[in-house]
């Protein structure tokens, strides 16, 4: 409940320029690959931190990146490391950090899907080996994990009365933040509500705009103990809360998508970090959501008290999470419109606002920017402050 | 949609773990819907498994169910990616009547409005020498 929470922070973030790998790849070329998207992220946020390679001693990759490979590729003797998703690269680093394994942690990510043809449906659907629902129901058609998004949304919709519109309030307010970010991939192409509807299905009641990019880079962090973070830079980003809860039972036939759309798990984990960071809903400044797909919004707006049950329509409506809005979310454009680095660009995202500086999508005076994730059911969040 | 019997195909990307391998055998061979129900508490349970996840006995019968359910949400997929699946195509989430869900498509005639809590019955599709659980609207 106190601030002796506030134990790590992050003192360095770095990305490869995703604009320019979109366009690069998109012509035929091969900028890199999945290591060196990692590499030019890590050294971009090595001259963030003003660090030296050798002042990191954890390594932390992400799911695509081999540890090992990576350390030698960096020449970064580390004395503890691991593999990781975005989220839990996060809970790991803090988790190494709070137990001494490791003091100062560099987080690396690379992913080359869009020039290696990475399919997230389809017969060679990546991502089956861990979450048997994403390939087990092949023999009748549904192999995508859009399509599972499709299905919770389909019932969910249902249930509450939400609108089609309301989803597209999403993808608009998104790409309407991107317009404020240069490094957003569809900065310079902003679309309205119009446009949404009118685009075409890809898993029907999703339209291509609730889909994520899929493109390729890179993206580094760099987390270190809190005195040590002070010592580092005169604006850290302390980690003030992580948590997880995780749904498992029925996972396979998506029951806990198509019953309670994942609220209890959400609401477990809200307990956890706003107990512990000593806020609430109404404190959070920025809300940051892994976004594969729009859906993830109004699920986790309701499952984390930012509007009542069956409200996410109305709040996307009225209230807004675009830059104006009354709870500004996914202010780069997230994974629909800024890139696609499976939840590591919102981590940036969160530093930067946390920082001040972003420019014209700069959220005045914040100060605390809740990320969720809630992927196959394994709800988690993270509370930044400054 | 065309969802009828195409004895030229063959299913797509079964799972057929030791497990899953009896499912689909009585299905060839009984036309019906089988599941592992469990020998010490009687649940029933889906995907196969080696455990009853409500009491962890290993003791179970595979069983027929009634093949009734009522549809949870589906979806129409706009785009190809299996040759058994041209689109536009579905997709159901059924609740079967014995607990578990089961994820199919439904044939024959589509519900106006709101496919949801609409009551379905099991059909079983040739599809090559094999048969795919599919669902049909109750009359």
């Amino acid at each position: 409940m106190s601030r002796t929470n506030r134990k790590a922070a992050v003192v360095g973030v770095g990305h490869t320029d995703w604009v320019g790998d979109w366009a690069r790849v998109r012509a035929g070329e091969n900028p890199t690959d999945i290591n060196g998207y990692a590499a030019f992220a890590f050294i971009d946020a090595l001259k963030d931190a003003g660090l030296k390679r050798d002042d990191i001693d954890g390594l932390i990759c992400g799911p695509w990146n081999p540890y090992e490979r990576m350390g030698e590729l960096l020449k970064l003797n580390v004395r503890w490391g691991d593999n990781a998703d975005a989220v839990l690269a996060v809970l790991s680093a803090v988790q190494a950090i709070e137990t001494g394994m490791a003091e100062v942690v560099a987080l690396v990510y690379g992913n080359d899907q869009r020039s290696v043809g990475t399919q997230y449906g389809g017969p060679q659907a990546m991502g089956g080996d861990a979450f048997l629902s994403y390939v087990y129901h092949a023999p009748w058609g549904l192999t995508s994990q859009g399509a599972l998004y499709a299905l919770m949304f389909q019932r969910f919709r249902a249930l509450y009365g939400f609108e089609e519109s309301d989803l597209g309030h999403v993808a608009v307010a998104q790409r309407a933040s991107a317009q404020h970010n240069p490094n957003a991939i569809m900065q310079g192409r902003p679309i309205s509500l119009e446009d949404y509807l009118g685009s075409r299905y890809i898993c029907e009641p999703l339209h291509l705009f609730d889909y994520c990019l899929i493109n390729d880079g890179g993206v580094a962090l760099i987390i270190a103990e809190a005195e040590r973070a002070r010592a580092i830079t005169d604006r850290p980003v302390y980690i003030d809360a992580v948590g997880r809860y995780d749904l498992n039972e029925n996972a396979t036939t998506l029951e806990p998508r198509l019953t309670e759309f994942y609220r209890p798990a959400q609401q477990k984990v809200a307990e956890q970090v706003f107990n512990r960071a000593g806020i609430g809903p109404d404190d959070v400044d920025v809300f940051q959501v892994y976004d594969s797909f729009s859906v993830h919004v109004p699920l986790a707006l309701e499952g984390y008290g930012y509007c009542p049950v069956g409200g996410a329509g109305k709040f996307l409506r009225e209230s807004g999470i675009g830059l104006d809005g009354k709870l500004p979310t996914n202010t780069s454009g997230g994974h629909l419109s800024e890139t696609y680095m499976q939840g590591w660009n919102h981590q940036v995202e969160a530093v930067r606002q946390l920082r001040g500086g972003c420019g014209s999508r700069q959220v005045e005076g914040a100060r605390y920017v809740h990320y969720s994730s809630d992927v196959a059911g394994k709800a988690m969040s993270i509370i930044y402050g400054n | 949609m065309a969802m009828t019997s195409e004895t030229s195909q063959t299913i797509p990307n079964r799972v057929l773990g030791l497990y899953d391998k009896p499912f689909w055998q009585l299905l060839a061979e009984t036309r019906a819907l089988h599941l592992q129900r469990c020998g010490s508490c009687g649940a029933f349970r889906y995907p196969p498994g080696p455990v009853c996840h409500e009491c962890l006995s290993p003791d179970y019968a595979w069983t027929a169910v009634s093949g009734g359910g009522s549809i949870m949400s589906w979806v129409i997929f706009h785009r190809q990616y299996l040759d058994l699946y041209p689109a536009p195509y579905n997709v159901v989430a059924v609740r079967l009547d014995e607990g578990p869900i089961i994820i199919s498509n439904l044939t024959g005639a589509e519900p106006e409005g709101s496919w949801i809590d609409r009551r379905v019955e099991m059909v079983p599709v040739p599809i090559g020498a094999e048969i795919l659980p599919r669902f049909a609207l109750v009359r």
